[in-house]
């Protein structure tokens, strides 16, 4: 009977570990975005005549990926629970505003780098705090900071662009941000770091279950003690923080600050949340899911230019991905229920 | 057994705009007791349950547990008390696992601050005791029955050792096996002196088990009697509002 039980235990430990190895690793939904990123990486292997892994491609490729990864990882963990920020293409502009002007003022970059994403972590909280506190729905809330923070940027820089040629007087600054260590871009680092970072926090943290909680059933989760508001503002800040430090690292790269540095990147970064797995209505999403979204959609992006096929092309068929993505998440969703 | 007063409520006035939803009620439990909460649909059953489980605080009035004056302002004060509520519509979030939803807002954690995944594992045994065999603490809640459900929910109380369990029409959407099961679960309350009130709209579902009922009709106590002093009729007109307290 004793032996019986245990190895009834035995039996369901061992399904435990399956099912989390399952859950964690082997989602579903991140072996068919994964598997569509290796296709595209074969595909556009032969249309671009093998142009496309040539270490300059590459690295061009994988700085583009940290860049909006780091925005799409944060979104996803903001669209989990339960709210959605379009401003983060001026929140990331603002952030490299600031590196430059306060560089221009003769302030350390590294200093420079703090207070911009200060700054990002408070434009976030603004925007959380609008949207919990008042009640009003963050797209709203957020369509409008984006307007808005765009706008003091204009008033700030009157349209003129402003030079940050760090590479030359803080080459430590440079590579700290935007350099490359070996042959792999210091960019890319970042990435990893910051994803390892909010899957350990969604996956094994108290704060991560409670971004669930609050995204799958607000109520639910506010009647089982959780400060629901707490939880969201909390999410706005920290993507507001990674947009600061992307904003950051472009204006690193080009050297120079523009003020429509970021537009479109909000849509871009919701964009490889949807294709990752991340549902809109909130609750159910993964950091690992937006980092391969952002993948194939860079690799879309560059593999269909350097095809030769062209950039409109390439929206065209982004928009058709996106669709059939989100049409395969739904038939998953419906099978798991 | 000498009844030992667990919550004494005196005065609740609760206000939602103009409505004048619960108006002046007091009332004691005592431990181990079931308290049947009945009345219609707008009674301010719901009201009152809101504020006794800290989702809204009350304009008026004091509540006091174990003899001692408490504020409950928000579920965390609530669960802090000893009070778990087991709400009929909100009781999970589906699209999370077994394991995340019995320990939400209480997560188990190591030294590190990281979840105690072994820890959050003996779910499944809570659950097997109550007759509930779950597989793996992994196991998605939005594949589970309305009473496997209200069992999870259950279970979770029994677990954190609530003093009143509060429950929110716990078999109004279950089958009549199911709510068979839950109704066997409130006694199993009772017999660990643990106190239960039990809101429904329906007599019928409480009536074998309380052994007290308070009745609430357009916000005000229209009845607080023991089970042996009534009956089902005079209770039932109370319901429908043909007694006036």
């Amino acid at each position: 009977m004793n032996e019986q039980n245990s190895q009834k235990i035995v039996n369901i430990k061992n399904k435990n570990i399956f099912n989390n190895i399952f859950n964690r690793i082997g989602a579903v939904r991140e072996i068919i975005i994964f598997g569509l990123a290796i296709a595209l990486f074969i595909i556009f292997f032969f249309t671009t005549k093998g142009i496309m892994f040539s270490p300059e491609a590459l690295r061009i490729i994988f700085v583009a990926v940290s860049e909006l990864g780091l925005v799409a990882i944060g979104i996803t963990m903001l669209i989990i629970s339960g709210e959605f920020d379009l401003s983060v293409g001026s929140i990331s502009a603002m952030g490299a505003l600031l590196a430059a002007k306060l560089y221009q003022l003769g302030l350390n970059p590294f200093l420079a780098l703090v207070i911009a994403l200060i700054v990002g972590i408070v434009f976030g909280g603004f925007n959380g705090f609008i949207t919990v506190k008042f009640n009003v729905p963050s797209f709203i809330v957020t369509l409008a900071t984006m307007i808005g923070y765009r706008g003091l940027i204009y008033v700030i820089t009157e349209g003129v662009p402003i030079g940050f040629r760090v590479v030359d007087t803080h080459p430590a600054f440079h590579k700290f941000i935007a350099g490359e260590l070996g042959v792999i871009p210091v960019p890319l680092i970042w990435l990893v770091i910051a994803t390892i970072i909010l899957m350990l926090i969604l996956n094994f943290r108290r704060f991560g279950n409670h971004v669930y909680a609050v995204g799958g059933n607000q109520e639910t989760a506010r009647a089982m003690g959780i400060n629901t508001d707490k939880t969201k503002i909390i999410c706005f800040m920290a993507l507001g923080m990674l947009s600061a430090l992307v904003g950051v690292m472009r204006v690193t790269r080009v050297r120079s600050f523009h003020s429509l540095q970021g537009e479109g990147i909000a849509l871009m970064a919701i964009a490889a949340a949807v294709i990752g797995g991340t549902l809109l209505k909130g609750g159910v999403g993964t950091v690992l899911g937006a980092v391969l979204g952002t993948l194939v959609i860079v690799l879309l992006e560059y593999g269909l230019i350097m095809s030769g096929v062209g950039a409109y092309m390439y929206n065209l068929v982004l928009g058709a991905v996106i669709i059939v993505v989100v049409i395969l998440n739904n038939v998953i969703e419906q099978r798991r229920k | 057994m000498e009844k030992q007063p667990l919550m004494k409520a005196t005065d609740i006035h609760k206000w939602y705009g103009k409505i004048h939803a619960v108006n002046g009620v007091s009332f004691t439990i005592n431990r181990g007791e079931i308290l049947g909460l009945i009345g219609d649909n707008g009674a301010g059953k719901s009201s009152l349950l809101k504020v006794l489980s800290g989702y809204h605080y009350q304009d008026k009035g004091e509540i006091f547990m174990e003899g001692e004056k408490v504020k409950i302002t928000s579920p965390a004060d609530a669960r802090a008390l000893g009070i778990e509520t087991v709400y009929q519509e909100r009781a999970l979030v589906d699209s999370m696992s077994l394991a995340r939803n019995f320990y939400m807002g209480r997560e188990p954690v190591g030294h590190t601050g990281f979840l105690d995944k072994r820890k959050m594992a003996e779910c499944i045994d809570v659950l097997k005791k109550i007759g509930l065999p779950i597989n793996s603490p992994d196991y998605l809640v939005s594949n589970l029955s309305g009473g496997q459900r209200q069992g999870v929910a259950i279970g979770r109380a029994m677990y954190f050792k609530a003093k009143l369990v509060l429950l929110d029409e716990p078999v109004t959407a279950l089958s009549v096996k199911e709510a068979h099961r839950i109704l066997d679960l409130v006694l199993e309350f009772k017999e660990a002196n643990i106190s239960v009130i039990f809101i429904t709209h329906n007599l019928q579902q409480v009536y074998d088990i309380a052994d007290r009922f308070l009745v609430l009709d357009n916000g005000k106590k229209v009845k607080d009697i023991e089970k042996d002093a009534t009956s089902m009729e005079e209770l039932t007109r109370a319901v429908m509002g043909e007694i006036n307290a």
